[in-house]
């Protein structure tokens, strides 16, 4: 390992390996990424892949529709199938309060961009057939929103990376950040120090331990977020599936199986990632309400992961203290992280190359937004 | 279904599970028990010969009966016997849940066993994945439980002991086996199952490998070859088999999923056949509220596994927080007298494996084995009169001999491990003892039958048995046929259980050469081999990972091109081990490749990381699921 080098990058997740990425395709060659266990074993590999422009706040709209031309191009960039479903994502509303909130929304979403358009329930069965769409007003489509395989694009950032030059050391856990004056000036791991320039905190679920380290409050938490998978079947369903009001979201993967989640407002923050049987049985309940056709489909597996969380379910990116300068932070993804890394991967590296953002300003995402509190939270979370 | 509430949930009903429960119940613990199969026994429903191990644990008696008895035993303490349940998680509250066809139950003990058995490693060569390539085990099930002959001439991979009877029980059913193969210089079975079938004409040829099968939609044969020190196999000495049917028995792995899953201890013991949880003399794993027991805790035997469950069902009871009435020193009694068993059991070469794993399991020193006394004694005193003749030579936990003889003419003594000694003035030549020996190395000659002739009482354990009179092919103890014999005498009686005592009258010549017969050809002959052109055969696209169709090719590139240095990131790169049987097939041989690729040793890698349900369970029964208390 390294004993000196430019830029060390904490997580070996999909937002660390992206910034490896796009870091040496900007030159910034002499980059290491640590990653205590090995690339994906996060979030990264525990999420259901989905990537969406329906976002309530109109920043979260632009990221993401810059993410999905780079996931678009992946293959040709990367050399790597992604397993990328251009399904769309097809959101439900069943109050009329839900539904008036989609209107707007989608009105803001146009005016971004996205080409997202407003659905009748006969129009939603048109684009899921299997859908139950008892109860619905109607629903918000976007046909240009996919969902891919969160290792194969973690693997190919990191093949990539190191490909130009990058080194990755999996395995290796950092456990101290040395500084000096207001800068950071190593990491310590367990195979050894690492001087640097700058430090990358991309730990996911762990973000504010590593901030911690660096002597700085992050306000990120983590919240277990349960998942489960059944076995594959033939292709029934293109879009992926969110319905806040049942509090669920679904698609069918490339290789046939069906991905399902909800989020639970009881779970208390810390790093439990145990799945629960509570868990299984209810969003079985949830989903063959949804999908009947869905029941004599057996789930496979059931995991869980960290939702790393900020006070408005928004990443916090670049800065985040002025007593260590050289310290940036990419964290606090919620449940939208995976597909936020591309263009993440290209701003946080554009910030250590350039000094600041050039594709897409980051003001918004700033930790300094939570001065003076909360001001507007994403609500399209699950 | 709703919440059941249990003191003891034993997981498994093989001997292990079921003396477990039993054991518990007995002792007032109320005890469910589950079970994946229709039919409780595990491995020993499969088992139509007589079992080795001393006669506490009903050695000479066939596997299926023994499980009968067990079953019944279970029941009368009162044990709750659930069939048909997979247990499929246990949860971080506790809960253990199981499907059936019909619900997904939910128990919440205060203690769990867990006494799940053991898995058949996998082979993979080119064309491993033809149909007509079995585990050992599954062979037995088609043949001996579901009644299906899997084939009509097998190729039987590996020599030790499930190898051996396997391939004998073959031939009972009348199925030709080509060849039994062992890698190694030496077979691991006892001698005595090697001998039945090599007298029946089976070679076993040590030093062997399998290069590859052809076939279109299932086997037609399969290439072999010696191999060097280093295993691999010599050019030049192939040999083609005509068979319709690979059966590898290389092997089990303890099947340990719900523990990972618990998140007991794990540990990587080679003698015991894979990662095991660790566990102490108890049979109690790091998690204060799981035991194990049986293969699961080590592969071993359904004589250890009996015992391995009375100690984890015992100290389950004990360590109830409701007084069951167990007192202090009956339960230090019925543990020291499990646990001077266990040492019994394990005493011999045979038991050393077991000896050595658990000792490095606990990190505890490896005990003594206490000297074996007795030695063969070479039998040339014999020349003239009627007696047994013993041809068993090694020094295997078995003593039914000793305890069938009427007379007292055999002694094995304390020690099982010990050889059957004969004392032949005691003997009369009646040959009870010859039906009860389970390895069949007992034999009685009369000298003295004629002039010029001696008869022998032969075992025979295939259908149809001769009548007197007939005339049959005689063979040697290589199945060689020497000369034809006359039947003087056929005993079929219910007491020699499934034994048939057959009578051959040979030439006195003849006498100490001959030790079985047939009646008709039993092995097929085969005609000249077909076999398609198999000269661009590759290595690298045998197939490891069936279910998800990986070729070896995939996975070390997966290494090489990926990085990937574990069973995880290999399982997320190519989806191994995510299909049906969750890397059973799988795992072992890609941590071999990871082993051999990145040169380390196996014991460095995990499995992958398991994940509940561990068997797929339908969206709409856990839909149906309500989660009430019952008790
Ligand atoms: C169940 C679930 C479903 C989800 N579904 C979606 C979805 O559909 N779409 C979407 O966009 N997002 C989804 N997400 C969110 C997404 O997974 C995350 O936002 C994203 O993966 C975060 O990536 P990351 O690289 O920041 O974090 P991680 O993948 O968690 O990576 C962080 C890495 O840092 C390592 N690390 C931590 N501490 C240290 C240390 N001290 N030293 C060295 N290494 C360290 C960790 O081992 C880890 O590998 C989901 C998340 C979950 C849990
Ligand atoms: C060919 C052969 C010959 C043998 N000969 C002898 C012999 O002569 N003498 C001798 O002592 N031993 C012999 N053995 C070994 C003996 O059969 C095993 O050691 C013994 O059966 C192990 O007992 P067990 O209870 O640990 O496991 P098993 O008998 O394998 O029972 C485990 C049970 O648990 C069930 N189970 C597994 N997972 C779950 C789950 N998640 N939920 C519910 N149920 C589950 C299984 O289906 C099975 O019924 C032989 C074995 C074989 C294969
Ligand atoms: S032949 Fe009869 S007397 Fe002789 S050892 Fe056997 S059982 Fe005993
Ligand atoms: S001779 Fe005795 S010890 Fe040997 S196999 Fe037969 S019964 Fe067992």
């Amino acid at each position: 390992m390294k004993k000196k080098t430019d830029v060390v990058i904490i997580g070996g997740g999909v937002i660390g390996t992206s910034i490896a990425y796009s870091l040496a395709k900007n030159g910034v060659t002499d980059v290491v990424l640590v990653e205590r266990d090995t690339l994906s074993c996060g979030a990264t590999g525990r999420c259901a892949g989905g990537i969406r422009q329906q976002w309530s706040e109109p920043s979260n709209v632009r990221l993401a529709r810059a993410s999905i031309e780079i996931f678009k191009n992946f293959r040709e960039e990367m050399g790597r199938d992604i397993g990328l479903v251009e399904g769309g994502y097809l959101l439900c509303a069943h109050a009329e309060e839900e539904a008036e909130r989609f209107r707007e929304t989608v009105a803001m979403q146009r005016k971004v961009g996205a080409d997202v358009r407003i659905v009748t329930p006969e129009e939603m069965r048109d684009i899921a057939p299997c859908l139950n769409t008892d109860g619905m007003i109607l629903g918000a489509y976007c046909p240009d929103d996919c969902h891919a395989d969160p290792f194969q694009v973690t693997q190919g950032y990191a093949e990539n990376a190191r490909r130009l030059g990058v080194d990755i050391e999996l395995h290796t856990e950092v456990t101290e950040i040395r500084k000096k004056g207001k800068r950071v000036a190593a990491v310590v791991t367990n195979g050894g120090k690492i001087e640097c320039n700058w430090v990358v905190n991309a730990a996911g679920g762990h973000s504010a331990e590593v901030g911690a380290m660096a002597g700085v409050d992050l306000p990120t938490k983590s919240y277990r977020h349960q998942i489960a998978v059944t076995e594959p079947i033939r292709r029934i369903q293109e879009p992926l599936i969110v319905d806040f009001y049942v509090n669920i979201y679904f698609c069918q993967t490339a290789h046939g199986s069906f991905m399902m989640g909800y989020g639970d407002e009881a779970e208390k923050p810390g790093h439990n990632v145990r799945g629960t049987w509570q868990f299984l049985e209810e969003i079985s309940r949830r989903l063959t309400g949804l999908v009947p056709a869905l029941k004599d489909i057996s789930v496979v597996r059931q995991w869980a992961g960290l939702y790393n969380m900020s006070p408005d379910a928004q990443p916090i990116l670049g800065r985040v203290s002025d007593e260590v300068e050289n310290f940036i932070c990419a964290v606090g993804f919620s449940g939208h992280g995976f597909m936020l890394a591309p263009i993440t991967g290209v701003l946080m590296a554009e910030l250590i190359t350039y000094g600041e953002t050039r594709t897409l300003p980051i003001d918004e995402l700033s930790i300094k937004r939570f001065e003076g509190g909360v001001k507007s939270a994403e609500a399209n979370v699950v | 279904m709703a919440m059941i509430n249990t003191e003891i949930l034993v997981i498994g009903g093989g001997p292990a599970g079921l003396c477990a429960a039993a054991e518990a119940a007995e002792h007032g613990a109320k005890v469910l028990l589950v079970d994946d199969k229709d039919v409780l026994g595990g491995q020993l429903i499969k088992q139509t010969h007589r079992f080795f191990g001393s006669r506490q644990q009903y050695a000479g008696v066939r596997g299926i009966d023994i499980a009968k008895i067990l079953i019944e035993n279970a029941r009368e303490f009162g044990v709750e016997l659930t069939t048909g349940a997979t247990a499929t998680a246990i949860y971080g509250d506790g809960v253990v849940a199981a499907a059936t066809d019909d619900g997904f139950l939910k128990v919440r003990p205060e203690k769990i066993i867990a006494a799940t058995g053991a898995y058949e490693n996998m082979l993979a060569f080119p064309n491993s994945d033809l149909p007509g390539v079995y585990g050992a085990g599954a062979v037995q099930t088609l043949m001996n439980v579901n009644g299906v002959a899997p084939g009509n001439r097998v190729l039987m991979i590996g020599a030790g002991n499930i190898g051996l009877i396997v391939a004998y029980q073959l031939l009972q059913a009348g199925i030709g086996v080509a060849a039994v193969i062992e890698i190694t210089d030496r077979v691991g079975g006892y001698y005595v199952h090697a001998n039945k079938i090599r007298r029946l004409g089976v070679p076993i040829l040590l030093r062997h490998t399998v290069k590859y099968a052809w076939g279109g939609e299932g086997v037609e044969g399969a290439a072999i070859a010696r191999v060097d020190e280093r295993y691999r196999p010599i050019p030049g000495t192939e040999r083609d088999l005509a068979v319709d049917t690979i059966c590898l028995s290389v092997g089990l792995t303890p099947l340990t999923e719900l523990l990972w899953n618990a998140g007991c201890g794990m540990k990587y013991i080679a003698q015991l056949g894979g990662h095991v949880a660790w566990h102490d003399e108890n049979m109690r794993t790091s998690r204060e509220d799981i035991y194990v027991a049986g293969d699961a805790s080590g592969i071993e035997e359904a004589s250890s596994a009996m015992i391995e469950g009375k100690v984890a069902g015992l100290n389950a009871a004990y360590a109830l927080k409701r007084d069951i009435g167990l007192s202090k020193k009956n339960y230090e009694g019925c543990l020291e007298d499990y646990r001077e068993q266990l040492c019994q059991l394990r005493r011999g070469p045979f038991g050393e494996k077991a000896r050595r794993g658990k000792s490095a399991l606990m990190g505890a020193p490896i005990p003594a084995d206490r000297p074996i006394k007795s030695t063969p004694v070479p039998d040339e005193e014999f020349q003239k009169g009627a007696r047994v003749v013993i041809e068993c030579e090694q020094n295997i936990p078995c003593d039914p001999c000793e305890a069938t003889c009427p007379h007292g003419a055999i002694t094995v003594g304390e020690d099982m491990v010990n050889y059957p000694l004969l004392d032949a003035g005691k003997c009369n030549a009646c040959g009870i003892c010859v039906a009860s020996c389970p390895g069949l190395a007992l034999f009685v000659l009369n000298r003295d039958y004629s002039q010029t002739e001696t008869e022998i009482i032969l075992p025979y354990e295939f259908i149809p048995v001769p009548n007197k009179g007939d005339r049959v092919d005689a063979c040697d103890r290589e199945g060689n046929v020497v000369c034809r014999a006359r039947v003087s005498r056929a005993v079929k009686s219910k007491k020699f259980d499934r034994t048939a005592l057959v009578s051959l009258v040979v030439e006195d010549r003849y006498a100490d050469v001959v030790r079985s017969f047939r009646i008709s050809g039993i092995v097929p002959e085969t005609g000249r081999i077909e076999k398609p052109d198999m000269s661009r055969v590759d290595e690298m696209d045998t197939i490891i990972c069936v279910c998800e169709d990986v070729t070896r090719r995939r996975i070390e590139e997966a290494i090489d091109r990926d990085g990937a240095q574990s069973m995880d990131e290999i399982k997320r790169l190519l989806r191994c081990g995510m299909g049906p049987c969750q890397g059973k097939t799988c795992q072992r041989l890609i941590m071999q490749i990871l082993a051999k690729k990145l040169n380390r040793n196996i014991e460095e890698f995990k499995p992958q990381t398991y994940r509940g349900p561990m068997k797929p369970v339908s969206l709409g029964l856990l839909a149906k699921a309500d989660d009430e208390e019952e008790n």
